[in-house]
């Protein structure tokens, strides 16, 4: 089998785009006058725009459920019409979000600017495409969008450039959270479902146990082999980790089976999303995140001897 | 046991014995079922079957229920499909098989789609078309062992007039035999194995079990009694293998990557079914010499 990524499946058919769009303009999202259509492609994303933006923009997010699995997307005639009217999209890129490419393909538009944050990361080619999760993303982004935004419409090039301040000072609060973390908790080892978090581990210094082909497995949605599997259960059973981190978006029986022997032989098994909810902004969310995993080791700390 | 046939950890590892008992039981059962599925020429309705076991499964993802409850109950109440628009004779069979297959592929796309969009499980593709053998749970196991008993002794009781029947219906019928009811009994036996056969190789891959082992016996030639032994002694051994075979991938490249144990076992039956045509070819050309 062939190591690599699956970015969300897309079952729709270009002619199905094509026809959505010949269909006409029913139950388009209204764009005011003086506004921008933006697109990001993931709800993290879109909120960014919608954060450097503001009252200028008007923000439509793809993949927005929390409540489902990202890799397993499939596009609707709702968010090809979307996409045919913005002027600027945000997508993930390195495959993750492989089905904006085709519908932006189906709909083309020679105004429209693209921003791949994978191309922005320099990171077209990694092998784990959760690149939101890179303490780095965030900034690039906004410092991206902010230039962009200004070209589209630059009588509010002094708005974007304030909110683009705004939103680099807060996002200081997250490094200075990751940092005072990182003190914390370095070198703590951790098994994992899924590599959705990796880049979120590695900044906060955590020890990832978990052999990658089984995190690929899981992310590409076939079964990992016996062996990962036994040495995902070893690495529980032994103790070997503090916590089990798991993405609360994408389960299969295999993770299941793994939560289960963790809850029993009381090792910490801690939630990490795939998705920000769209009510949720990117710092808070960030917060969040890093706080949960925290408690998560630490509270296996204090309470060692149980 | 020779290193490169038996890498380290196979005895030990739990995946491993319930994926070698859940294959050799369901094939065993399969290769039996599939023997009058082969005389009876109905391996077209036992590829339907596992169609609609396909939809079955897909509906027991988005429910929630377990894969082997949806193969089952989809492909039994196909099987009721396909005797209420009619398979009397064998000219309506196939329409009947055909447009219940139509029918249930449509709804393995609906549910497919709906699991994608409402749950977080992502397996649920990969697990109904293809199968996760390595991942049966003890109860699955103790479920599946349960049903092929009870298939057996359904098997036993009308394997003769079943016999009778497919070879000769008309005599049959003279001679007091129910051919209908025996058929109807017959197809809800293969619906059930179907089912259970989805659950080693996926709904999808699930005749090559029904069919592939009965057809190399039925190649080789013999009398009934040792044809069916043949047939299910040819489908258990692609089924053991087909585990031990797919574990051991893991070793033989170093990106460990393990050939899915669906792909394993398919790849066995044709073997076998190859050696058997070559050792055919080899026989009679030496009686022609």
């Amino acid at each position: 089998m062939i190591l690599g990524k699956t970015g969300p499946r897309v079952a729709l058919a270009t002619t199905l785009v094509a026809g959505a769009l010949v269909t006409g303009a029913c139950g388009v999202p209204h764009v005011a006058a003086g506004e921008i259509a933006v697109v990001g492609a993931e709800t993290q994303y879109a909120d960014v725009l919608g954060q450097i933006g503001g009252r200028y923009v008007s923000v439509s997010a793809v993949v927005n459920n929390p409540a489902t699995d990202p890799h397993n997307f499939e596009a609707s005639t709702a968010v090809a019409r979307e996409i045919a009217q913005a002027q600027l999209i945000v997508q993930n890129g390195d495959g993750y979000d492989a089905f904006m490419n085709q519908i932006e393909a189906a709909t083309s538009k020679p105004s429209r600017d693209v921003l791949s944050v994978a191309v922005l990361e320099h990171e077209t080619g990694a092998a784990n495409p959760h690149l939101w999760y890179m303490p780095s993303t965030m900034e690039t982004l906004a410092r991206a969008v902010a230039r962009r935004l200004e070209t589209l419409a630059p009588r509010h090039a002094t708005y974007f450039a304030g909110r683009e301040a705004a939103f680099l000072s807060s996002w200081r609060r997250v490094e200075e959270a990751l940092a005072s973390t990182r003190a914390r908790v370095k070198g703590l080892p951790v098994a994992s479902t899924e590599p959705v978090g990796d880049y979120l581990f590695e900044a906060m210094g955590l020890v990832n146990a978990t052999p990658w082909r089984f995190q690929a497995d899981v992310m590409n949605g076939v079964d990992p082999s016996p062996e990962d599997i036994a040495t995902q259960e070893g690495l529980v059973l032994g103790h070997r980790v503090r916590a089990l981190i798991y993405n609360s978006q994408v389960g299969t029986s295999v993770t299941e089976g793994l939560r289960r022997l963790a809850r029993d032989h009381d090792v910490a098994t801690i939630p990490i999303a795939e998705i920000m909810s769209p009510r949720e902004h990117v710092q808070t969310w960030f917060l969040d995140e890093i706080a949960t995993i925290t408690a998560g080791l630490l509270h296996v700390v204090t309470s060692g001897g149980s | 046991m020779p290193h490169w046939l038996v890498e380290p950890g196979l005895w030990s590892n739990a995946a491993v014995h319930t994926g070698v008992t859940v294959g050799v039981v369901v094939a065993v059962v399969s290769a039996w079922v599939g023997l009058f599925t082969v005389l009876r020429s109905q391996s077209f309705a036992g590829h339907a079957l596992a169609d609609v076991a396909t939809a079955g499964g897909a509906g027991a993802g988005l429910f929630g229920w377990s894969p082997l409850a949806g193969f089952v109950s989809g492909a039994v109440l196909g099987a009721g499909a396909m005797e209420a628009i009619g398979v009397e004779r064998v000219r309506q069979r196939d329409v009947a098989t055909g447009v219940v297959l139509g029918a249930a592929t449509g709804l393995s796309a609906l549910f497919l789609y709906l699991v994608s969009l409402n749950s977080t499980n992502s397996g649920t593709t990969q697990l109904v078309l293809f199968g996760s053998l390595f991942l049966v749970s003890s109860t699955t196991l103790w479920i599946v062992l349960g049903v092929s008993v009870v298939l057996s002794l359904v098997l036993a009781v009308i394997g003769r007039p079943l016999l009778f029947a497919s070879v000769s219906p008309d005599a049959a019928r003279a001679r007091g035999v129910a051919v209908s009811r025996v058929a109807v009994l017959f197809t809800l036996v293969m619906a059930v194995t179907v089912g259970l056969s989805a659950i080693v190789l996926g709904s999808v891959l699930s005749t090559a079990l029904l069919i592939g082992p009965p057809a190399s016996a039925l190649r080789l030639g013999r009398g009934l009694a040792q044809t069916a032994f043949a047939s299910v002694a040819l489908g258990a051994a692609a089924a053991a293998l087909g585990v031990v075979v797919s574990y051991d991938s893991f070793y033989w490249w170093p990106s460990h990557r393990a050939l899915p144990v669906s792909f394993c076992v398919v790849a066995l039956i044709i073997l076998e079914l190859a050696l058997v045509n070559l050792w055919r070819w080899h026989g009679a050309r030496r009686e022609a010499a």
